[in-house]
């Protein structure tokens, strides 16, 4: 086993594939959410967080280990704290004028208070059962099975998120062009104001958005259980880089480029550091040196447009050249 | 409009002052939830002020800990009392959220308070934060846990009651050496505690005969599923027997998780530093199977076969329902060695309380072992135990002692695996 | 309890409000009146706090004599060398915290200047993420380079007033010392924001593209705010490594530039004072907190969560009820206004 180029580059790719599929179920949401909504919306961390801890607290606190009600209750639950902050912050922030900056650190609140409030919840957890929430083993599900594929193992993870990830993109994209909510949705992303002229219930669409964002990447949450094999209240946010980093590929606006950037982050993050690791010595723990060089040269070389991103410096040179 | 939001500001400002004023008053009044003693007339009441990581990194360490300290704070009292004096010994517990500028502001509050001995903190690096601020206002700090060997420095205010990393290094590596490993990966935290430990095994081991190859990873990230797959190549390509982690609990757990799913790194040895011990994570049972496929050992600060450590660890488990964790018997001596010193010294001074400690320490034996100082403060006697993770228990997997490290040998008590 | 020290009690309060006073004005005038959305603070913070740490312990061992190449100032020989030697000569320790604190603004400002170029790349909207990235990455590195003592950094830094033999004369030196940089800054910061300059900071917080139309050089101006807001927080920076007498990197982490933002938010977008506030406000509740705790007895929640959870709901608070913080902005006092103050006063006659 092991190629001959490069020592476990077998291993490397299997993680680049895992890696891959979790940042679609993560990052589609989040591009999704942008693209209509126009926020940066720094909770999203929250949402893969709290989807984690509904499948660890239904397994530490009930015994209970299966997926799939695990996953559904995750959906309800995020999905619902997305709506709560649209209804709650966003919308009010948004009808009063507030600059996208300040909706952006509004977000950056939210996100410390429901983080905290996480911790608050396992230490209450604690007191009653004895056992630690605050950092919290893998979990064996009793309903994934467990696959094999030309001699490869697949784990219980790879299996879940790949099922996960194929429904999410079929789904998401069946939903956005063929039905008339999904339409909808793409009107107001596109064109707020003459959406809402045009008879769609704009609000709805945008609170139903941010439901189903906030719930896929919940369901992110609660496979990542199967995969870490220690969660953390903080686990959303170690990765919410990364996962930035793919939208912002993908412009925060293509669902087709965050899938390309899922794949190339995956890429660099297991192959990318092996090759450097293995050819010029460096060291493994500047994985996530890597992560933000690349999220650095996304913004420089390509910033996401619609967010009115260095559109005045491209054609200001020196001079003023016209 | 405008007097509503203003109105709206000021009483929230209002609000945390108020209520911040109102507890301090209250504090300093004694009227806050204090559980009222019945006092004899002269009892002198000494207060040791204890800076745990309730919160942050080393959470679930803390959590123990703080029952740790209910418990020795008892037992000092019924023990003072046996012998006639008339005092009693009280904690003040902060949380520092193991960070090192909250356990600086700990002990400054400590000592506005009037407090004169602090255990705590527990990172090396909090230690080293608050190390200046306590040695110029004379403060006597015991630290239960901080095991960086760049904190040996003598004639200082500063106390450890467990051994330096140096030591333990040399235990693991006497442990992989006689299990038959003479080219090992040690794959550890890039961190104060993961590079000073891996430096000295790498001495100890290469002393010994053996080869090293180092594998550094950045603490803090979320998974490491990619650094263990770097790992695994690197055992390949070297030809490793064994991978020696040193690591904290959280990526320790999720390192050997991942591990598992690997071939490559299922079938070397592998062994690991105390960090780890006594976390629950390790306890699924992924890690579980994968300990005994691989015939797993850690070494930990431990003098086995004391009988006052199984009753410590009994009584704890009896009154908890916890089992103390790593350095929980470090923190009980600790404790103990504060409430003696400050009797012997006869007065709450820190100068005279620190002499007192090194003379008490001498003599004093706990579940810890002996307790003597070197001179550079720090437990001059530490002995380490060999500890393996097998079936049973009620979360199907537990921590057991298997052996101890006696001699530069070691000397299993019992087969872990079999 | 037992007796309450109020006199160090205040003292330390105001030496740690004193730090991180100086980092929300200079975040203030950045984000809140230049609308630089600056997510990394805390690198430039933790380079100053380097580069007094590096220099002081090199310089002392080097210049009595020490081999640093044997015995570097990370190992624990070199540790108790810098012990022994640290205080020893008055002069020496005061000159080098005056050479730290220059090189420190320097250095960090300079960081500052050449960020500005890949913040103006991506445009007002990612700026907080560039320079968040940028502040990991400097972090990484350091973890990584021997020199600055790696994963481990660097401790017993002999601090600039360590000769003194009282210890409250001491930490009422170095409480001077960090109240009188914060005048340093407020008046500098007063003077940039009440001037045309400030003016057009604001203006290019509002509406950058419209600054741009008026002809206002919207790069050097971002440049400059930069350069002299991170100068100061490296300054900041600077006070932090020898009131803790050790760094590491772990101690710059992105949760310090969130509770600075908290400040600035708390106390007002664009109002020095309000930053003034904001930091009193939060640095004095922390300090509170840890009287207050001990009488709460064995908690089931650790009240550092409850803490944190009500700075973040503070945060979106007061973005929702009133943006402009505890003090509102106030129009920039320049002779100008004056002019238009009179005017209108002798009209509304």
């Amino acid at each position: 086993m092991g190629g001959s180029l490069i020592p476990g580059i077998q291993q490397a790719i299997m993680n680049t594939l895992q890696y891959m599929l979790f940042y679609l179920i993560f990052s589609l949401p989040l591009t999704l959410s942008y693209r209509t909504t126009k926020v940066i919306n720094f909770a999203h961390a929250n949402f893969i967080t709290y989807g984690a801890y509904v499948a660890i607290f239904l397994h530490g606190i009930m015994g209970l280990n299966i997926m799939s009600v695990a996953a559904i209750l995750a959906f309800l639950i995020t999905g619902a704290i997305a709506v709560l902050n649209n209804v709650l912050v966003f919308t009010p922030l948004q009808k009063r004028g507030s600059s996208p900056a300040i909706i952006m650190i509004s977000s950056m609140g939210l996100w410390i208070a429901y983080k905290y409030l996480l911790y608050m919840t396992t230490d209450i957890a604690h007191y009653y059962t004895i056992k630690n929430f605050v950092s919290y083993g893998r979990i064996t599900y009793s309903d994934v099975p467990r696959g094999s594929v030309g001699g490869v193992e697949l784990s219980q993870a790879f299996v879940a998120s790949l099922i996960t990830a194929s429904l999410v993109v079929v789904l998401l994209y069946l939903l956005l062009e063929k039905t008339k909510i999904g339409r909808a949705m793409r009107a107001v992303a596109d064109n707020p104001s003459l959406a809402e002229i045009s008879g769609i219930p704009k609000s709805f669409v945008v609170n139903l958005t941010w439901f189903i964002c906030g719930g896929i990447a919940g369901i992110g949450g609660v496979i990542w259980t199967s995969f870490s094999g220690a969660i953390t209240p903080e686990a959303g946010d170690s990765m919410i880089l990364q996962v930035f980093t793919v939208g912002f590929i993908g412009g925060l606006v293509s669902l087709l480029r965050t899938g390309i950037g899922a794949v190339l982050i995956a890429a660099i993050e297991n192959v990318g550091i092996a090759i450097l690791n293995t050819y010029f010595g460096v060291p493994v723990s500047f994985r996530p040196f890597l992560t933000f060089v690349t999220l650095i040269t996304t913004l420089i070389v390509s910033p996401p447009l619609g967010a009115g991103g260095g559109l005045p410096y491209r054609f200001l040179k020196r001079g003023s050249r016209r | 409009m405008a007097f509503d939001m203003k109105t709206l500001a000021l009483v929230i400002v209002v609000l945390i002052i108020g209520l911040a004023v109102g507890y301090g008053i209250a504090a300093v009044t004694g009227g806050g939830a204090v559980t009222t003693v019945t006092v004899t007339p002269e009892k002198k009441v000494y207060t040791i002020g204890f800076t745990l990581p309730l919160s942050g990194e080393l959470s679930s360490i803390g959590k123990v800990w703080e029952k740790v300290v209910q418990l020795a704070i008892e037992d000092l009292n019924k023990e003072v009392q046996a012998y006639g004096f008339n005092v009693e010994f009280r904690s003040v517990i902060l949380d520092d959220g193991t960070t090192a500028e909250r356990a600086l502001q700990n002990v400054q509050s400590f000592v506005q308070q009037g407090i004169k001995v602090v255990i705590g903190p527990a990172a090396s690096a909090q230690v080293k934060a608050v190390k200046s601020y306590v040695d110029a206002n004379k403060i006597v700090l015991i630290s239960p846990s901080s095991t960086a060997p760049t904190l040996a420095i003598p004639n200082d205010y500063i106390f450890r009651t467990v051994g330096s990393d140096a030591g333990q290094a040399k235990a693991l590596a006497a442990l992989a050496y006689q299990e038959g490993a003479r080219k090992v990966i040690v794959f550890y935290r890039n961190d104060e505690y993961g590079k000073a430990f891996a430096d000295f095994f790498e001495n100890y081991f290469r002393e010994m005969g053996g080869t090293v190859v180092k594998l550094p990873y950045q603490t803090g990230l979320p998974d490491y599923a990619s650094e263990v797959a770097t790992l695994a190549s690197k055992v390949q390509s070297e030809g490793a027997e064994a991978v020696v982690l040193i690591a904290f609990d959280t990526d320790g757990a999720n390192i050997l998780s991942h591990a598992a799913e690997s071939d490559v790194l299922s079938s070397v040895r592998w062994f690991i530093s105390e960090g780890p011990h006594g976390a629950k994570e390790l306890l699924s049972s992924a890690v579980g199977q994968f300990a005994s496929r691989v015939r797993l050992f850690g070494t930990r600060p431990l003098f086995i076969a004391n009988p006052l450590y199984e009753d410590f660890k009994n009584r704890m488990v009896q009154r908890f329902g916890e089992e103390p964790g790593v350095f929980s018997e470090n923190l009980y001596d600790a404790i103990k060695l504060a409430g003696w010193a400050i009797l012997r010294a006869g007065t709450y001074d820190g100068e005279a309380i620190r002499a007192a400690l090194i003379e008490v320490a001498k003599t004093y034996y706990g579940p810890s072992g002996w307790t003597i100082f070197d001179s550079a403060g720090d437990k001059a006697q530490q002995d380490y135990g060999v500890w393996a993770i097998v079936p049973g228990g009620p979360m199907g997997y537990q921590f057991k002692d298997v052996g101890l490290y006696e001699r530069g040998s070691i000397i299993f008590l019992e087969e872990a695996y079999s | 309890m037992i007796g309450f020290d109020i006199v160090g009690f205040m003292i330390s309060w105001l030496t740690l409000f004193g730090i991180y006073a100086i980092l929300s004005l200079t975040l203030n005038l950045e984000s809140g009146t230049a609308g630089i959305t600056n997510f990394g603070k805390v690198v430039f913070y933790g380079v100053g706090a380097y580069v007094s740490a590096t220099l002081t312990a090199y310089l002392i061992l080097m210049l009595n004599g020490v081999d640093v190449s044997e015995t570097p100032p990370y190992d624990i020989e070199g540790i108790i060398l810098l012990g022994e030697l640290g205080n020893k000569s008055p002069l020496l320790n005061i000159g080098l915290l005056v050479l730290s604190l220059m090189i420190a603004f320097a250095v960090s400002g300079s960081l500052g200047y050449l960020l500005t170029y890949p913040i103006l790349r991506v445009g007002p909207a990612f700026v907080g993420f560039t320079l968040l990235s940028s502040g990991e990455l400097l972090r990484i590195f350091l973890q990584h380079y021997e020199p600055v003592g790696a994963s481990k950094g660097l401790m017993a830094i002999p601090t600039p007033f360590g000769w003194i033999a009282d210890s409250r004369v001491r930490e009422a030196a170095y409480l001077s010392l960090v109240l009188g940089l914060l005048a340093l800054t407020y008046v500098v910061t007063h003077k940039l924001i009440n001037s045309p300059l400030g003016r057009t900071l604001r203006a290019l917080r509002d509406d950058e593209i419209a600054a741009l139309c008026l002809g206002k050089h919207v790069p050097r101006i971002k440049a400059t705010i930069l350069f002299i807001g991170s100068g100061f927080a490296g300054m900041a920076g600077v006070l932090l490594a020898y009131y803790l007498t050790s760094v590491n990197p772990n101690m710059f982490v992105p949760a310090v530039t969130f509770n600075v933002w908290a400040m600035i938010i708390l106390g007002g977008f664009g109002n020095l004072k309000g930053s003034l506030l904001g930091a009193a406000i939060i640095t004095f509740v922390d300090r509170v907190l840890t009287f207050v705790t001990p009488q709460l007895g064995v908690t089931v929640i650790s009240p550092d969560y409850l803490r944190w959870v009500i700075v973040g709901l503070l945060i979106v608070i007061v973005l929702l009820v009133n943006p402009k913080g505890l003090l509102p902005e106030k129009p920039i006092k320049t002779p100008a206004l004056d002019v238009v103050l009179e005017e209108l006063r002798g009209e509304s006659r």
